[in-house]
C-alpha cells in the first residue's frame, strides 16, 4: 500500500536529474574496486538479469557473457600446478582462444578463472587488494586460507544476484606450506587436494585422477597437468586453445608456458602413441 | 545438499552438448525491455607503434537506417568536449544509447584524472577502469561490446577488447559487432597467420606455423578496409561509412571513407 | 551455479526459479508481447518529419491525438517552440508530450535566470542561448535516465534549430535514449514512408547544404501528403516551423493541399478485394 501511495503521491513534475547526475560523478572520480552495483530498478533483479544473460535456457538471449573453461589444480609433494585452457565461448560463438585463465593475485598467490570471466577478473582483482591491505596491515603475507575465505565471504553475500564463477586460491606460504582451495559463486569454499573445474571438468578429472599420486615428480605433475586439460579440450567444445601452466613452489609460482593444443595433441598422439580413436592418415 | 544436487531435474530427459531451446509456458508478464541493437561493427588492430579502430556508420532498427553518420568511435580524454590532444579511442557497438553513456563516463574518469594527477592516464589505466565502470553494472548491464587503443608506456600499440560486463584482454586484433563473425576469422588468418604453414618447409604434421610479425600502418589500414568492404557485401546492418582513428605517439589521425549504401 | 559439464557456471532452476522469457521480446526467444507493457501509451501522436537546409531546418508534425484507432483530439500542437533557436517535434504518448513541455519551460525559465537576460529582447539576443543541440543533448539525458529507471517516456523526439554557431542542427531521441543525427529524419510510420522520399531529395549532409528554404518546405509538406494518404492514424491538419537565423516560423493550422485520391481507385489486393 505505501509503495502504491508513494508512486502516485509524487511531485506533479519532476524537476531535474541533478541529484543522481552528480551522484554517479562523486562515484567516477571514488577510487575504482567499489562494491556499488546499480541495479535494474525492478521487483526480480535476478530473473532479470537471467532473462538477459543465460545463453543455455535462451540461445537467443540478448547479452552473451563470455563463458565456458577447464581449469585444475592439484597439489603434490612438490608444491601445487595449476593449469587452464584458454577459450572464452558466448553461446556458440568463441569469443577468445587467448583468454589467461590464470590470474596472478600476487608473486606467491595463483586464482583461475571459470564461469563468467569478468566475474572472475573482477573479484580475483579486488582479493588481491584485499591480500595486499591485509600485508600492509599486519606486515606478512595473508594466509591461502584467509585469502580464499575473504573472497568466499564476498561472493556468499552476493549469493542468488546471478554471479556465475568457479576458482581455484592456490598459494604456498610458511605457515601452511602448499595450500589449495575451491571457491565457487554458491558460497562453497572446499580445501582440498585436487580440483577440476568448469564445463570440462568430468574429462579432465579423468585423467587426472587415474594418474595423480602425491609423491609425482615436478617434470610428471607438469605433464599430467597439461595431459588433463588436454583431454578436455579434445573432448569438451567449450574449451580449447591453449594450454596455460603454472607451478606453485614455496618461493612464489613460476610459469611453465602457454601452449597451442594443436602442437601438443598431435605431439601426444604421433610421439606417445595416445589418441589411437583419432586417424593419422594424411592421404 | 541433496536438493541443491538433484541430477534428476538434468537427466530425466534427453540431453545434448549444445543448449537447447526450452519450451516456455510461464506466467506471462508485460514489462519494458530497456534495450535494442543499432547493428555496425567495429574492429582494431594495434600494430608496433601505432593501433587502429574503424567502424562503420551505419545506424539501424530493425530493418530501418536511422542514420547513415553515427560515428562508433570516440576520443578519450584531451582537453574540451572536442577532446584535442586525446591518445586514446573507445569503439563501442550494440545498444547506441548505452555505447554513449559509457563513453561519457570514461571521458570524465579520464579527464578528472587529468585534473587530479596532473598527468595523461595511461592505455593500461584506463583500460582497467573501463572493466570496472562496465563491472558497476553487472546487474544491469550496458548492452555493448568495447575496444579501447592507444600507445603504452613503452609506445607500442595497445588494444584492449571487453564484453558487456567487463572482463577484458589484451590483444592484437579485434573484431566486434554485427559482423564480428565475419570479420573475426579474416583477422585471425591475416593478422595472427593461424592456419597459415610455411611452403617451403617439409609439410605433415609437424608442419611449421607460420609465425606473426608486426605489420606495417598501409598493410593494416588496407586490411581494416578489406575486412568492412567484405563485411559490407554480406551483413544487412554494416555499410555507408567507414571511420578509421590512427593513433600514434603524436595522436589520432581521423579519416573517413564511403562504404555501399544499399 | 549449475556443476553439470552442459551447463556448466549457469543459473539453475532450483535457485533462481524457471527461465522467466517475459522479460525479452519474442526476436530473443522471449514471451514478451511486442507493445503492451507495463506502461504503455494511451494518446498518442504518430510521426514527425524534419529536413535540414542551407540556413536552417523545416519541421512538421499533424495536429492528431489519437486514441487507439480513434481520432480522439484534433487540435493538438506537436511541435513545441522552445526559443529562437530551437523547436522540439513529438511523436508518441500525448501526456508524456505534456510533462516534456513543462520540463522544457522550466528550463526555459532557469536558463532566462542564469544568463541574465531580463527582457524579452535581451534573451533574443543573448550570444550564450541555448542552441539546438545544447536542447537535444538535454532531452535525450532526461529519455535515457527514464529507461534506465524502466519508467520510459514514450515519445519519439526530433529536436530541429540551430546549434550555437548557428548551422542547422536536427537530431532525435527516442524512449530509450537512443539518439541519432541526419540531414533527413522522422519518427514513427514518418521512418518508413517519409524518409524514403526526403533522402532522394537530400541523400547527404552535402546536399542539404545546397538545399533552399523552399524547396526544403515543400520536401516537408509533400511527404506530410503522403503520410496522410497511407498513414491512418494521421490528418490533413498539420503544424509546420522553419528554424533559420531569422528566427522561428511556427504555423499550426495548415491544411494539406491538391490532395488526389485517384491512386486510391486502382488499389487492388488487400483485404477481400481482389479482383
Amino acid at each position: 500500500m505505501d509503495a502504491l501511495v508513494a508512486q502516485y503521491s509524487r511531485p506533479a513534475h519532476q524537476e531535474g536529474f541533478a541529484d543522481e547526475d552528480q551522484q554517479q560523478l562523486t562515484a567516477d572520480i571514488q577510487p575504482p574496486l567499489s562494491l556499488k552495483f546499480a541495479l535494474p530498478p525492478i521487483a526480480s533483479s535476478q530473473q532479470w538479469l537471467r532473462a538477459m544473460t543465460d545463453d543455455n535456457s535462451n540461445p537467443n538471449c540478448p547479452i552473451k557473457i563470455a563463458h565456458g573453461t577447464t581449469t585444475l589444480a592439484f597439489r603434490f609433494k612438490g608444491g601445487i600446478i595449476v593449469a587452464t585452457d584458454s577459450r572464452a565461448t558466448a553461446g556458440n560463438w568463441i569469443a577468445s582462444q587467448t583468454v589467461k585463465k590464470v590470474i596472478e593475485i600476487n608473486s606467491c598467490l595463483l586464482g583461475t578463472m571459470a564461469g563468467g570471466a569478468a566475474d572472475c577478473q573482477y573479484w580475483l582483482a579486488y582479493l588481491g587488494m584485499q591480500c595486499r591491505l591485509h600485508e600492509l596491515r599486519h606486515k606478512r603475507r595473508i594466509t591461502v586460507c584467509a585469502a580464499s575465505k575473504i573472497l568466499a565471504n564476498l561472493v556468499y553475500s552476493y549469493k542468488g544476484m546471478g554471479l556465475s564463477m568457479g576458482t581455484m586460491c592456490a598459494g604456498v606460504t610458511p605457515s601452511e606450506g602448499p595450500a589449495l582451495y575451491y571457491i565457487d559463486s554458491d558460497g562453497t569454499r572446499l580445501a582440498g587436494n585436487l580440483f577440476c573445474v568448469g564445463s570440462g571438468q568430468t574429462f579432465a578429472y579423468g585423467v587426472l585422477d587415474a594418474q595423480y599420486n602425491y609423491d609425482l615428480s615436478d617434470e610428471d605433475a607438469l605433464e599430467l597437468g597439461r595431459r588433463s586439460i588436454l583431454a578436455a579440450t579434445h573432448r569438451d567444445a567449450f574449451s580449447g586453445g591453449f594450454i596455460n601452466l603454472y607451478h606453485v613452489k614455496e618461493d612464489g609460482w613460476v610459469k611453465h608456458g602457454f601452449t597451442d593444443t594443436n602442437g601438443v595433441f598431435w605431439d601426444t598422439k604421433l610421439n606417445k602413441g595416445e589418441f589411437s580413436n583419432v586417424t593419422a592418415n594424411l592421404d | 545438499m541433496a536438493s541443491l544436487f538433484n541430477a534428476q531435474s538434468m537427466l530425466d530427459q534427453p540431453s545434448y552438448s549444445f543448449a537447447q531451446p526450452t519450451s516456455h509456458s510461464e506466467p506471462r508478464q508485460h514489462s519494458f525491455y530497456p534495450y535494442t541493437d543499432n547493428g555496425g561493427s567495429t574492429l582494431g588492430i594495434s600494430g608496433q607503434d601505432f593501433a587502429i579502430l574503424a567502424g562503420d556508420t551505419r545506424s539501424t532498427s530493425g530493418y530501418n537506417i536511422n542514420t547513415r553518420y553515427a560515428p562508433k568511435l570516440f576520443k578519450i580524454g584531451g582537453d574540451g568536449p572536442n577532446n584535442t590532444g586525446s591518445k586514446i579511442v573507445l569503439s563501442v557497438v550494440g545498444f547506441a544509447a548505452d555505447g554513449r553513456a559509457l563513453k561519457e563516463r570514461l571521458d570524465t574518469v579520464v579527464k578528472m584524472y587529468k585534473y587530479q594527477h596532473g598527468k595523461d592516464i595511461s592505455v593500461g589505466a584506463c583500460a582497467q577502469r573501463l572493466s570496472h565502470i562496465l563491472y558497476s553494472k553487472r546487474f544491469f548491464p550496458y548492452y555493448v561490446t568495447a575496444i579501447l587503443g592507444g600507445i603504452d608506456e613503452e609506445g607500442k600499440g595497445a588494444l584492449y577488447s571487453y564484453d558487456p560486463v567487463g572482463s577484458y584482454e589484451r590483444e592484437q586484433c579485434r573484431a566486434a559487432g554485427a559482423a564480428s563473425s565475419l570479420i573475426m576469422p579474416f583477422l585471425d588468418n591475416q593478422v595472427n597467420l593461424k592456419n597459415q604453414y610455411d611452403a617451403s618447409q617439409p609439410q605433415g604434421f609437424g608442419k611449421e606455423p607460420l609465425k606473426p610479425q608486426p605489420l606495417s600502418r598501409p598493410h593494416v589500414e588496407s586490411l581494416v578496409n578489406d575486412a568492412f568492404t567484405s563485411a559490407v557485401e554480406r551483413h544487412i546492418e554494416v555499410g555507408d561509412g567507414l571511420q578509421m582513428m590512427i593513433i600514434t605517439k603524436d595522436g589520432i589521425e581521423e579519416t573517413y571513407a564511403p562504404l555501399k549504401k544499399d | 551455479m549449475n556443476h553439470f559439464p552442459q551447463a556448466w557456471g549457469r543459473p539453475r532452476d532450483d535457485v533462481y526459479g524457471q527461465y522467466n522469457p517475459s522479460y525479452l521480446p519474442q526476436s530473443h526467444g522471449g514471451t514478451q508481447q511486442p507493445i503492451t507493457h507495463t506502461q504503455s501509451p494511451i494518446v498518442t501522436g504518430t510521426s514527425v518529419i524534419a529536413i535540414k537546409f542551407k540556413t536552417g531546418v523545416v519541421i512538421a508534425a499533424d495536429n492528431l491525438a489519437s486514441y487507439g484507432s480513434l481520432a480522439r483530439f484534433t487540435d493538438v500542437h506537436r511541435l513545441k517552440h522552445f526559443n529562437r533557436k530551437s523547436v522540439v517535434g513529438v511523436g508518441g504518448d500525448v501526456s508524456d508530450m505534456q510533462y516534456l513541455d513543462r520540463l522544457l519551460k522550466s528550463l526555459d525559465v532557469e536558463e532566462n535566470y542564469s544568463t541574465g537576460s531580463h527582457t524579452a529582447e535581451e534573451s533574443e539576443t543573448d550570444p550564450a542561448m541555448m542552441g539546438a543541440n545544447n536542447l537535444h543533448t538535454y532531452l535525450s539525458k532526461v529519455m535515457y535516465k527514464r529507461r534506465s529507471d524502466f519508467n520510459p517516456l514514450w515519445n519519439a523526439l526530433l529536436v530541429a534549430g540551430l546549434d550555437e554557431k548557428n548551422k542547422p542542427f536536427l537530431a532525435s531521441a527516442d524512449l530509450l535514449g537512443t539518439t541519432f543525427s541526419g540531414p533527413t529524419m522522422a519518427t514513427g510510420f514518418g521512418a518508413h514512408l517519409a524518409q524514403p522520399i526526403m533522402r532522394r531529395i537530400v541523400p547527404d549532409e552535402a546536399a542539404s547544404q545546397q538545399l533552399g528554404r523552399e524547396e526544403a518546405v515543400q520536401a516537408v509538406r509533400d511527404c506530410m501528403k503522403v503520410l496522410f494518404y497511407r498513414d491512418a492514424r494521421s490528418m490533413p491538419e498539420y503544424s509546420i516551423a522553419v528554424i533559420d537565423e531569422k528566427g522561428v516560423e511556427l504555423k499550426e493550422k495548415e491544411v494539406l493541399e491538391n490532395q488526389s485520391w485517384d491512386f486510391a481507385d486502382k488499389i487492388r489486393g488487400y483485404g477481400t478485394q481482389t479482383v
